[in-house]
């Protein structure tokens, strides 16, 4: 067990090198010169050297990402370009809070429906509900989030608003009503490919020796499904939940753009924009950390779940 | 007949055009592969040849008929400044392939390329750049792409212009997907290097060049050109999600992800500015997923039973 947790340690450090190490070398690359921007028309070759040293940027690079590295580990982004004296920390501040919301929800919502959904699939399988939502949940998992946020609008304007009947509003941030649609959206992608994937992990399980030997038992089928196969048959699903977020991460960008929702990838998307380079990269660092430590949270859950891996480990 | 052909061994070729013939008489009992490809074929055909049989300037703006509806002049409608949607979409259509195309290159030149010398050398050589694909795949989904795109993206513009654009948007989307093409040829690789074809290679003195790229290569063709075809279609999704967010092509140049951003905020006074392009971009990535799952299908037969399943 310890092994485990010292590799999985190991491992980590190594993602966050990755990380902070490419992103970094990105921002140092970047063209333009940040001080001439801060400076704007003035020329001042004194001014220019002093506020090169003071962002340190007349460093050589290896101690700029030392330096860039010690500033992340007390929490601090670095400074925007285009904002003088603004932390990147308050500018993607409150977005973070915004943005861990949205796509939490989406991940619940995704997992609720897609779970039962994939689980009801396989007990009936081949049945009428079978296949239509198979069908439904491969078509949810296939079209684009941007594809997805004009039919929901239009169902929205066309079906519901045009009829008087309650409607959402079409974009926006602040009321439970604004959350409805980008919930949706974001929970699209890995509701489909949930569903999918516990069907087809419930199928295997349900054909192992152990279920027959639980019904040749004679226990009812619900605890059979609930009790003996669930607890197996969920066991790949965890697993994906870490690296699924990635589809959540992507498409919050898209989301938070078009919904006008003020997010990390909003935010993120404004500074692309301006060419504000920190808070870029800053917005990539929080987000792949994001993920990273929910990965680690699913891997710790799966250890939890699994005592093979302990064991094994 | 099946014992003559089984006692007497077949010339070489024949094999080989049998082993051909097997592989389209696969593909071709996947109709839904099948009809994907021909749509495909129409596609490309479409980007290639249409916009110089419609002949209509994609960036002019026909004052007299805004956010119009289809109709004989525009067959497909207008947008919001006028310009004609089909002719729009057709060269959208041109820079989503074109931009996968270089995508593909790049991904089959690099991560095909470094899977195989990872797989074949081992050693010192694949934990460099096996390191140096987990390095990438650090990144969840498109973020490093886009962080690439948004910091060169208005230099590379100032100094190259449309294409050097395009060109950025294609490098940026290959650096998120070679590792996993590189990965998936590395593996392959392992396994056929110890097979006793490589031996027998190899006590015949052949070079390890000879073997990477004569015996091991035509074995990880297979693999290489069905995960290239499906790529295609993810790509083709996350250069509309970079033109989305004004990290694509720039305006006035229409891409199929442009369009749609700016159709969305006209989707109340004509919604078919938004479907046309969704619905070709949705078609675009399905007909590349289906012939990718044939081809799998058909390189593999014993993965076809897998595939009805997610």
């Amino acid at each position: 067990m310890s092994q485990l947790i010292g590799r999985r340690l190991l491992s980590l450090v190594f993602v966050i090198f990755s990380i902070t190490f490419l992103t970094f070398i990105v921002g140092y690359l970047a063209p333009g010169d940040p001080i001439l921007v801060m400076m704007g028309p003035r020329r001042d070759p004194v001014l220019y050297a002093s506020l090169r040293h003071q962002y340190g940027l007349d460093l050589p690079w290896f101690q700029q990402y030392f330096n860039y590295v010690g500033g992340l580990l007390h929490g601090d982004l670095g400074v925007s370009y285009r904002y003088q004296g603004r932390s990147v920390n308050d500018i993607l501040g409150n977005g973070v809070g915004v943005s861990i919301f949205l796509g939490m929800m989406a991940l619940v919502l995704s997992l609720l429906i897609g779970i039962p959904t994939g689980i009801l699939a396989s007990l009936r399988q081949n049945s009428w509900f079978d296949r239509t939502s198979m069908i439904t949940m491969l078509a949810l998992f296939s079209i684009p989030t941007f594809v997805m946020i004009p039919i929901l609008r239009a169902f929205n304007y066309f079906v519901l608003y045009k009829n008087g009947l309650p409607s959402l509003p079409p974009a926006g941030w602040g009321t439970p009503a604004h959350w409805v649609m980008p919930v949706i959206v974001l929970a699209a992608v890995n509701m489909g490919y949930m569903a999918r994937l516990t069907r087809s992990s419930m199928l295997e399980t349900l054909q192992q020796d152990y279920i027959r030997t639980a019904h040749a038992k004679g226990l009812p089928q619900r605890q059979v499904v609930t009790v003996h196969a669930l607890r197996n048959a969920l066991l790949p699903i965890v697993t994906v939940i870490g690296p699924s977020l990635a589809f959540v991460v992507t498409g919050s960008f898209v989301v938070e753009s078009l919904f006008a929702i003020p997010g990390v990838g909003f935010i993120g998307v404004q500074a692309i924009g301006q060419r504000d380079y920190p808070v870029i990269q800053g917005t990539t660092v929080v987000l792949a950390v994001a993920v990273v430590l929910m990965n680690l949270v699913t891997d710790i859950l799966y250890t939890v779940l699994d005592p093979r891996i302990k064991a094994a480990g | 007949m099946a014992l003559s052909e089984a006692t007497q061994p077949l010339p070489a070729a024949v094999v080989r055009r049998r082993a051909r013939r097997g592989f389209w008489w696969r593909f071709s009992r996947n109709w839904l592969a099948v009809v994907s490809l021909m749509l495909a074929v129409l596609l490309i055909g479409t980007a290639v040849a249409g916009p110089l049989l419609y002949g209509v300037d994609p960036n002019y703006q026909h004052y007299t008929a805004i956010n119009a509806w289809p109709s004989a002049d525009h067959i497909l409608g207008t947008d919001s400044l006028g310009r004609d949607t089909l002719a729009r979409i057709m060269q959208g259509l041109r820079v989503s392939l074109i931009v996968a195309f270089y995508v593909e290159v790049l991904n089959i030149g690099v991560g095909a390329t470094l899977g195989l010398v990872a797989g074949y050398r081992g050693g010192r050589v694949d934990n460099v750049i096996s390191r140096l694909a987990d390095m990438l795949f650090a990144f969840p989904g498109l973020l490093f792409a886009i962080l690439v795109a948004a910091v060169f993206g208005q230099a590379v513009t100032e100094r190259f212009g449309g294409i050097g654009r395009l060109l950025l948007v294609a490098g940026s989307l290959a650096l998120v997907s070679w590792p996993l093409m590189a990965r998936y040829v590395r593996s392959q690789t392992l396994a056929l290097k110890e097979r006793d074809f490589v031996g027998a290679a190899r006590s015949i003195g052949a070079t390890n060049g000879r073997i990477m790229w004569g015996h091991i290569l035509p074995g990880v063709v297979g693999l290489i050109v069905v995960s290239a075809t499906l790529d295609v279609a993810a790509v083709v999704v996350s250069e509309a999600v970079l033109s989305l967010l004004g990290l694509g092509i720039q305006p006035p140049d229409p891409s199929i992800g442009q369009m749609i951003r700016q159709a969305i905020d006209y989707l109340e006074t004509n919604w078919l500015q938004v479907f046309f392009p969704s619905f070709v971009l949705t078609l675009l990535v399905l007909v590349f997923s289906f012939v990718g799952d044939g081809l799998r299908d058909a390189v593999d037969p014993q993965s076809a039973t897998n595939t009805s399943e997610p």
